[in-house]
């Protein structure tokens, strides 16, 4: 059991990274923009980065949104800390095919990496409270939105919740054990959690029955700030179309 | 499991947006007036943490715990693929890991055929053994789950391979790892039928509602291989093509080609690489008005 608890626990160390980016992103006028225009952006910029393979389009993309990164304050050594291992990853998937189409493998990696971009200037820059209030004035359904907000706030909790329970039984193992005895014990810690958390889930339930459901404050923002940044993406949306 | 943004084409990843909504938004309409927030929310987070889980495999490499089966047998098939949905929504927005286009997609695999397939698996075998119908609805669920994002990514052309590779490298690949999938979800399973079997009564979800979903999981490679036909792979570019903006430019530029009309193309490049220079510290200047002005209130 104990080498499933390191790797998790390695595992979960650069995950749990991921919780804060936005807050260790450094705080860039980016941050301040409204997370509803950064997250229909966000989707501009990706469908505009999937649907071509121009590499005229894509380099303006990717100098594009580079460009707006650096103004607004984002630090691209961090956005790039971020994306270059899985541009090297879908590099490397089609770059069997550099014997048939010397381009194809580099113009897939560049939309990719465009693609990846984008998100992670929506992910680098705004918080999960913000993501869940643009969702929301998106229309998507209350009980969706409930559930992601309060799943993200108890990430953390049932996390050490099941690191809680394996340390136990790493504690009180006596014999090494098969692959399948850790499977087997494992399944039946993981069992353990489950019922745990049900049980939480049930305690939850009760205390937001006897308090009200409303978990997410909306606050929305429409300055000089959020009409630059729309002006910004609608001219690249744009001239890339027109390109 | 999870694709990325740039692997489907549009048309498959929006085709895969619309069955995802239609079949979330109905398992939401079922679910309509049951108290179950908390239960989707510490749920899906149970399932997001077991996820983190590295178990170790024969080789020295390790594997993790999907758990869409487990959801649809603990939560039944709604409330499963919602809580599931929940945990790959959080997992595209705040780790990146799948796309925002390809959402839909990564929704349909994950969440609804994984644990459709899974909770019908389960209940159709738990009569003869409890443990050996979980192992068969987690190995099976996420080996079809696998097949079928293998179908998208092979059915695109933006995607080089196609599906003689791709559905067998997904395929065959996560039958092999589904395995461990399918003994954690029987370790589970057989726990809690031990502590709580209440948990694990079959789940009421009617039988039309079952031939539509099962319809719509079985249809979708064809709708997909459609819409592929269709070619509405490129909107933006059939968009310009269709206005004419390639052989009709809309707007001639003011330094075409980065130089002034009247002057020789040296001193023009110069002049406009300043004034675009200048610009980009305009702006930068705005934004960092803008930023002082909204920090100030």
């Amino acid at each position: 059991m104990h080498v499933v608890l390191e790797k998790t626990l390695k595992n979960a160390s650069s995950y749990f990274q991921n919780f804060f980016i936005h807050d260790y992103s450094s705080n860039g006028a980016i941050h301040l923009i409204d997370a509803r225009i950064k997250l229909l952006s966000t989707i501009v910029f990706v469908i505009l980065a999937i649907s071509t393979f121009e590499f005229d389009k894509l380099s303006f993309l990717l100098f594009s949104l580079i460009l707006i990164s650096a103004i607004l304050g984002l630090s691209l050594k961090r956005l790039f800390s971020r994306v270059w291992l899985f541009s090297i990853f879908s590099f490397l998937v089609v770059s069997p095919l550099l014997i048939q189409d010397l381009k194809y493998p580099f113009l897939f990696t560049l939309r990719v990496t465009v693609a990846i971009i984008a998100v992670q200037m929506l992910v680098m820059s705004t918080s999960f409270a913000e993501i869940c209030s643009a969702l929301r004035s998106l229309k998507v359904p209350e009980i969706f939105i409930h559930g992601l907000w309060l799943a993200y706030r108890y990430i953390l909790v049932v996390f050490q919740d099941i690191i809680s329970i394996l340390l136990a039984r790493e504690s009180r193992r006596v014999a090494k054990g098969s692959h399948a005895d850790l499977w087997r014990k494992g399944g039946e810690s993981v069992g353990l959690f489950f019922l745990r958390s049900i049980e939480r889930a049930e305690r939850v339930q009760l205390a937001m029955a006897s308090r009200g459901e409303r978990v997410i404050q909306s606050k929305f923002k429409f300055g000089l700030l959020e009409i630059i940044y729309i002006t910004l993406s609608a001219f690249v949306a744009l001239w890339c179309i027109v390109l | 499991m999870h694709i990325p943004d740039g692997y489907l084409d549009l048309s498959i990843a929006g085709l895969f947006f619309v069955l995802t909504l239609a079949v979330l938004g109905y398992s939401i309409f079922k679910l309509r007036g049951a108290k179950l927030t908390s239960l989707f929310g510490v749920l899906s987070a149970a399932i997001f943490a077991a996820q983190m889980l590295n178990w170790p495999i024969p080789g020295g490499t390790s594997a993790h715990f999907v758990g869409g089966s487990l959801a649809g047998i603990l939560l039944g098939p709604y409330a499963g693929s919602l809580a599931m949905a929940i945990v790959l929504t959080i997992q595209t927005l705040v780790f990146n890991d799948g796309g925002i286009t390809a959402w839909g997609a990564n929704v349909w695999n994950m969440a609804i055929v994984n644990v459709f397939v899974g909770y019908y698996i389960y209940q159709t075998f738990s009569k003869f053994s409890r443990s050996f119908s979980a192992f068969l609805a987690g190995w099976l669920g996420i080996t079809i789950a696998a097949i079928f994002a293998g179908l998208e990514i092979g059915l695109s052309t933006s995607f080089a391979y196609g599906l003689s590779i791709t559905i067998p490298v997904m395929g065959i690949w996560h039958a092999v790892l589904g395995i461990i999938e399918g003994i954690i979800t029987a370790g589970v399973v057989s726990y809690i039928a031990t502590r709580r079997a209440d948990l694990l009564e079959k789940k009421e979800v009617g039988k039309a509602s079952f031939v539509l979903i099962a319809g719509l999981i079985a249809l979708s490679p064809v709708f997909a291989y459609l819409a592929e036909e269709v070619g509405y792979s490129e909107p933006l570019e059939n968009a310009a093509e269709m206005l004419g903006l390639e052989e009709n430019p809309i707007y001639e530029s003011i330094f075409p080609d980065y130089t002034i009309p009247g002057l020789d193309p040296y001193t023009g490049t110069l002049i406009s690489g300043a004034i675009g220079v200048l610009i980009v510290l305009l702006l930068a200047y705005a934004v960092k008005y803008a930023r002082s002005s909204r920090k100030d209130t």
